[in-house]
């Protein structure tokens, strides 16, 4: 999170205040995905309506920059983002507890909140566009910051001119993060083409495509719980989890038991038979039953 | 044994005599053997160096410095377990059975092994959860000082303390 105005706490922001949420690149399989809020007096309202935010996918590139630009000097306007990490994208959606990717986004807008509030803004309304049900979605919000009015709403983006405004800084700062992303793999054949990250993007498909790798499936730039990578995981290495084992279901049962435990102190055994040994100290004593040693005599 | 094989360790590089100075030149891999908590059904070389990209988090688990990295998209969470003193790592690899070798193998039922490379650290990983003194693979240490005690042999002093011991429950 961050945002170039968190040091001075304007006038304005002990009158009632009202904020919009809303976000950018949840469906790209590619890159973070960018929470950005901006928020006014109430008293400004009329004013932001005049500043033409329209929905930020509507807008071109280069007029999105200048109105962020134009939001950023804007002394009446506050603003901050929450950039969520492929890499945290991933590893939570494949965590033994898979947490999904409407809970990771209510986090993330409430983590907004949090801050803007702990700014000592006082916010009264809070515009934030529809995820999952946008009844509980609210209950939720309300729940949670019962001094706030939630209106969560389908397209509050082009509704309302102070989620418009959010989502402008959203797409920016998740446009800028993707130019100047630096990969953290140092193979060489690498580059930064990846189009806009939407599974049905040529570019995006085309950088899938060359990126693949047989051990390490791909960079970490690629969101790799996304459905869109299931098909490129077909050609490369098979990799069974430990922590799959309990809950898999349906084709790959029958492979979680076939895994083979590391943690066995004995050799590597041959083909034949990592397929079929699982070290577990079975029928020994429970000394070694706890530690999963096994007795290899043979190998 | 039924029909499982059996198996010889070479420790020696190609399996032929060497001098003390070749042995010195195995190749030493401490600190870039890894154990993952997962199964890739892959054997052979990758460019594991340039994906595979450890950090450390700064922060400490039951006297271990803990390591974060990431593999197919899971978050791992990792630390550095030196070999204990008295053992080495190795890195074996099925010796090819050349024409020299018929001889030795010809009823097919024996493996050997040998040394590719050794190592005196190791990194091991959990997937989603911080390295702590329950693992498993750290637990599998125990059993070397159970052993060692167990075959150690008995001192005069070590039986006259049992006596003593046993003869007090008594």
């Amino acid at each position: 999170m961050g945002s170039e105005r968190e040091a001075a706490i304007p006038e304005w922001a002990s009158e009632p205040c009202i904020m919009g949420i809303d976000e950018a690149g949840r469906g790209p399989v590619l890159g973070p995905m960018v929470y950005g809020c901006l928020y006014c007096a109430r008293s400004y309202q009329n004013t932001l309506s005049s500043l033409n935010f329209a929905d930020s996918k509507t807008l071109k590139e280069e007029k999105r920059e200048e109105l962020f630009e134009n939001l950023k000097a804007d002394e009446s306007i506050g603003w901050a983002v929450d950039v969520i990490d492929p890499r945290e994208l991933s590893a939570k959606m494949l965590k033994k507890s898979k947490i999904n990717l409407n809970e990771i986004s209510h986090d993330s807008a409430m983590g907004l909140v949090t801050k803007v509030l702990n700014m000592g803004v006082l916010l009264t309304e809070v515009y934030v566009d529809t995820v999952g049900d946008a009844e509980k979605y609210r209950a939720k919000l309300s729940d949670r910051f019962p001094s706030v009015k939630f209106v969560v709403a389908k397209k509050a983006d082009s509704l309302y001119p102070v989620v418009s405004g959010a989502s402008i800084v959203a797409k920016v700062t998740r446009d800028r993060a993707l130019r100047e992303w630096v990969l953290e793999e140092t193979a060489e054949d690498l580059h930064k083409d990846f189009g806009s990250g939407y599974p049905g993007d040529p570019n995006t498909k085309a950088w899938l495509e060359h990126h693949k790798h047989f051990v390490f499936g791909f960079p970490s730039l690629v969101r790799f719980s996304w459905g869109t990578c299931t098909p490129y995981f077909k050609d490369i290495a098979e990799v069974l989890w430990e922590s799959d084992e309990m809950d898999e279901d349906g084709s790959s049962t029958a492979n979680g038991k076939r895994q083979m435990k590391l943690s066995s102190f004995g050799v590597t055994t041959s083909k034949r038979k990592i397929e079929e040994i699982e070290s577990s100290g079975k029928g020994r004593c429970k000394f070694f039953l706890a530690r999963k040693l096994e007795q290899v005599t043979q190998f | 044994m039924e029909q499982g094989t059996q198996g010889n360790i070479v420790v020696r590089r190609h399996g032929r005599e060497e001098s003390q100075v070749d042995e010195e030149r195995v190749v030493d891999l401490s600190g870039q053997v890894h154990l993952l908590p997962c199964s890739i059904k892959f054997n052979g070389p990758s460019n594991v160096s340039q994906y595979f990209k450890p950090k450390p988090t700064g922060i400490e688990s039951e006297g271990l410095r803990t390591q974060e990295a990431c593999f197919r998209g899971r978050k791992l969470q990792g630390a550095s377990i030196s070999v204990p003193d008295g053992y080495s790592g190795f890195v074996l690899g099925k010796k090819s059975l050349g024409k020299r070798n018929l001889s030795d193998n010809s009823d097919g039922s024996s493996n050997r092994w040998e040394m590719n490379a050794k190592y005196k650290s190791i990194t091991y990983w959990n997937h989603d959860s911080l390295p702590s003194q329950d693992d498993a693979f750290l637990r599998c240490f125990h059993w070397l000082s159970v052993a060692k005690s167990m075959h150690k042999p008995a001192t005069a002093e070590d039986l006259v303390s049992a006596a003593a011991a046993l003869e007090k429950m008594n």
